[in-house]
Parts: C-alpha cells; structure tokens; sequence
C-alpha cells in the first residue's frame, strides 16, 4: 500500500481555487478589450445615437460642457439603477412565490437573444471588418448551432462544464461589449453607480439580493441564474492512491462545500424594451470542512461522486465579468497603458473580496472594490502616469 | 508479491496459507488486466468531467437524447456528446462500457466528422472559388452584401 507523496498543502489547494476563478475573469477580459481595438479602434470619441435604457435620460455629445456631462451621466446612471432595483425585486417576489420555471424559461430566452442576435451581429461586423469570403448558408448554420449549443449549456445542469464555462464567457463577452458602445461619462458613471448599488444590494438588510440568498438559503434551493461556477478541487483522504487527484469513488471530499446553493442572480440587459434583469453579483459563501474529516449535513460521508448537482466551487456572478470587462474594455479606447493599470487593480480588488469572503463567510458584493480601485487606477494613470511616461520616453530619459 | 501470487502453489502453502494464497492470484489477475489503478480509474466515469458528471446510468439517456437532436441540422451537439463521453471513445473495450451507449457515441462521431466535411468543403469552395466560379450569384451569397442589403447591422 503506497502513501501519498505528499499531501497537497492548503496553499495548492486554495492558490488552485482562486486560479481557476482568475483565469475566465481575464479571458474575459482579454477578448473584450480585442474586441473594442478591432472594432472601436477608429473613433475613440465614441457617439452612440442608439437611445438605450442607460441613455435614456441624457444623450451625451462631445460638444457639452463637462458639468453637463457629468449631470447627464450622474442622470443616466440613476435611471439605471432604479430599473435595475425595480427588476431585481420583481425577481425577488417571483422566486418567493416559486415561479422558477418562467425564471428559468427567461434565462435561456435572454441567453438566447445574446448569443443569437448580439454574437451574430458581433460576427457580421467582424466578418466585414476583415473581408471574409463567407457565404450568409454556411454563417446561418454556425450561428445557429452555436445558439442552441449555448442555450442548452445554460439550460441543462449536466453539460460538459467547460463547454458551460466557456458559453458563460462568451455570453459575458457580448453583454459587455455592448456596454462598451455607451458613451463615455455615462459609462463610468453606471459604473460607480452600479457598484454602489452592489454594496447596499447585498449588505444592507433589506437589499434585494440579500433577501434572495437568504430565501433561497432557507429553501435549500438553486437561484436560477446566470453564474460561473469554478470547478471544485477534489482532494483524496484515503492513503491508498498514489494519485492526487484521482478520483476514486471511495474516499473523496470536495475542499469547499457549501450549506445550500446560495447563487446570485444575473441578468441579460435587452436593449429596446423595459424590463432590464441585471442584478449586481455577489460571490458565493463556501464552507471549509474541518479537517479532522467530519461532515457538513448536505453531504453523504463517503461521496460516491456520482454526478453530484451540488458542489462546493466558488461562484461569481456574470454581472461581475460583466462589469469587470467594461470597465477594462472602456480603458482599452482610450490607451493600452490604462488597460494594464486597470486590469491590475480588478484582479487586486478580486483578490481582496476572495480573502474577505474567507474571512467574514458570507455572500459578498464583488464589484465595489474592484470598481473603485479599477476607475482610481484609470484616473491617475490618464491623468498623471500617462503624462510623465510619454515625457520620460520621447526624451529617452526612462523607459 | 508478484511471483508468489503468479504461483499459487497448494503446495508451497498447505495449511492456512492455502485460502490465502488462492485469493491472491484472482487480485494479481486484475492486476495485470489494469496495472495501475489510474487505469481502471479512468474508465470508472463515463464522462470527461469525472466525479462530476453523469452516472453510468444517466448516462445513456443522456447520450441518446444528443443523437437524437443532432439530426435537427445541430452537428455541434454531436461534436459536445463525443467531447463529453470521451473516455468511453478512448478505452472501449472496458468492462463498465455499455454497447449501445457507444454506438450512440460512433454514430455521433460519425455524424459531425460528414457534415464538418460537407460544411466545410462548401464554405471553401465558396471561399476559393468566388466570382469566377459563381458569377453574379457569389454576389448576392455572401455575407457582407446581405447584411447591407437586409440591413442587419442595424441594430445594435
């Protein structure tokens, strides 16, 4: 009977959690801020006559004053915030009087509309970006299997979890292009406002969100909403399997299991019409076993592994790579070096919420820090970095 | 523990010994059939995904369900059932596997790689072929000219 090399210390183990939660968070990332250079690259003054929810109250131009501007922008972003307060508590009543069917229904609707008409769109302007020679047959019948494909991953719990994963991203992606297409002020200024709204969303105790995990919580069941779930590192408690991370049905324990699914909710913003579900995420309570090997209730001693639906995986909501990617997707119009300096200060905020979600146990807002560090960050590097940078490298001083 | 397993001679061990040593050749067998335990492991879950994903049981409804609905012009679902049930590609002669479970899995496999292939020589010959080989209809075919014309950039 061999024994294990060496036990994986818990450093391996939380170090591999919070990477696999860092890594789509940054694809993200990456391919928003792609997306804006080969699309957004000519006009970085970016003037937006679309008339959407979040310039409903203000149609920005660049000949306004600046205090108009940001009255326009502090508009925009308060009519924002109010629908999206108002949809989230409608979502609240309709999950408190079980109607998870029609949550569920609309999901894969919203879903639908992103991936079918924003990624086709998204797809025509690419194809005319760079000439492509297809033909609108062979495009139909790819858009069309990747929408149904995505619809069905984000519908059926027992899809394979990259392919879940990677449609997650993707649906992410999209949504936050989208918000790229904003104008600029109004922009930062939901962005501020949204996180703000995130903290008392979720903190406060009669926020929205709060009372959505409490109730789902007391339920023991699953929000259903858009969320990105890591997946859990299993490690093996029996001495007599050489490999780590092998998974025998015997003896394994999920590092982070959970009381119940307490999921967040996300939404799909849809354009022309009212209803707006985007409920500021929170990311999820994961319980830490002890380690003399008792079990938490929800679990069987011995997990036989067979598929189990509930797993014990850190989650963050699709509103949070949302925002994450407009914020560093908004960087990306103006300079690459803004877009360092803000991806930096995201992960770095994302880092501290984790360690705080260590500490305090609870549902957090993930977006506050983050967003606060990343519009600082953006804020000095426009407007003092860049300044000294450019002066130190034309007279080849530094750099 | 090799050799004395491999033989398991009565003789060598009259008394006691004897029921033991007639268990060990039945686990050095098995051994033998699957030298390492990682091996055996492998092929234990159905799906790629491991411990996390479907039972033996489920998971030929599952596979059937994708067939099925890939004939709806949806080879990607044939592609995403090959990609999840690929352990049982890779190793089929297992004892877990399940017969019908892979004829679901070879017809689905068989399935994209046809339409990838027809699919793909269209889009090239379209591609390569263009004005030359079409005339007016490459025109009026490909994708940037039916956007202009229906507009469909219009709405973002």
């Amino acid at each position: 009977m061999e024994q294990n090399p060496r036990p994986r210390s818990v450093l391996e183990v939380c170090g591999e959690e919070i990477i696999r939660i860092v890594t789509p968070v940054s694809i993200c990332m990456v391919l928003v801020v792609i997306l804006v250079s080969i699309l957004n690259g000519d006009s970085s003054s970016n003037l937006s006559s679309i008339t959407t929810m979040a310039t409903i109250a203000y149609t920005e131009s660049s000949s306004d004053s600046i205090w108009d501007k940001l009255k326009g922008a502090l508009l925009n972003s308060l009519v924002f915030v109010v629908v999206v307060t108002l949809v989230t508590f409608l979502l609240v009543l309709l999950f408190y009087l079980r109607c998870t069917k029609f949550l569920k229904y609309y999901m894969g609707f919203s879903s639908f509309l992103v991936l079918g008409f924003m990624g086709g769109e998204i797809a025509i302007f690419l194809v005319k970006d760079f000439n492509i020679p297809v033909d609108c047959i062979t495009f139909a019948i790819l858009l069309f299997n990747f929408t149904v494909v995505g619809v069905t991953a984000v519908f059926m719990l027992k899809m394979a979890i990259f392919v879940t994963q990677a449609y997650l991203v993707v649906i992410g992606v999209l949504v936050a292009y989208w918000f790229t297409l904003l104008p600029e002020w109004t922009t930062w200024m939901l962005l501020v406002a949204m996180s703000l709204y995130d903290l008392a969303a979720v903190l406060l105790p009669g926020g929205p969100l709060r009372l959505l995990v409490e109730l789902a919580m007391s339920r023991d069941e699953d929000i259903p909403a858009l969320v990105y779930e890591a997946r859990p590192v299993i490690i093996d408690i029996h001495n007599n399997n050489n490999n780590v991370d092998s998974t025998t049905p015997n003896a394994q324990r999920r590092v982070w299991r959970r009381r119940g699914d307490l999921d967040e909710n996300e939404g799909i913003i849809i354009r022309h019409d009212d209803s707006s579900e985007l409920a500021a995420p929170l990311i999820q309570h994961i319980d830490i076993p002890p380690m003399n090997g008792n079990v938490e209730e929800d679990s069987n001693p011995v997990l036989e592994g067979i598929g189990l639906g509930s797993s014990g995986a850190i989650k963050l909501g699709l509103g949070d790579f949302i925002f994450y990617s407009v914020l560093v997707g908004r960087a990306a119009m103006y300079d690459y070096m803004t877009v360092y300096a803000c991806y930096l200060a995201i992960i770095a905020g994302l880092g501290i919420t984790l360690i705080l979600l260590a500490f305090y146990r609870k549902a957090l807002p993930a977006l506050p820090v983050s967003v606060m560090l990343g519009v600082l960050f953006y804020l000095l590097t426009r407007l003092l970095l860049e300044v000294f940078v450019v002066q130190c490298s034309v007279t080849l001083l530094m750099f | 523990m090799d050799s004395d397993s491999r033989n398991p001679t009565s003789d060598r061990h009259p008394s006691h010994g004897g029921a033991s040593t007639s268990i060990l050749p039945i686990t050095a067998t098995t051994d033998d059939v699957a030298p390492s335990s990682s091996r055996l492991s492998r092929v234990e879950w159905p799906t790629i995904d491991g411990p996390l994903g479907l039972s033996h049981e489920d998971s030929l409804a599952y596979a059937r369900r994708f067939f099925k609905l890939g004939f709806l012009c949806l080879p990607f679902l044939w592609a995403v059932n090959c990609f999840y049930f690929w352990p049982l590609l890779r190793h089929p002669h297992s004892h877990h596997s399940n017969p019908r479970l892979r004829t679901y899995l070879v017809g689905s496999a068989i399935g994209f790689t046809l339409f990838t292939a027809i699919l793909s020589s269209w889009a090239l010959t379209f591609a390569i072929g263009g004005e030359r080989m079409f005339g007016h209809v490459w025109e009026e075919l490909v994708l940037y000219n039916v956007a202009d014309k229906y507009g469909l950039t219009g709405w973002i």
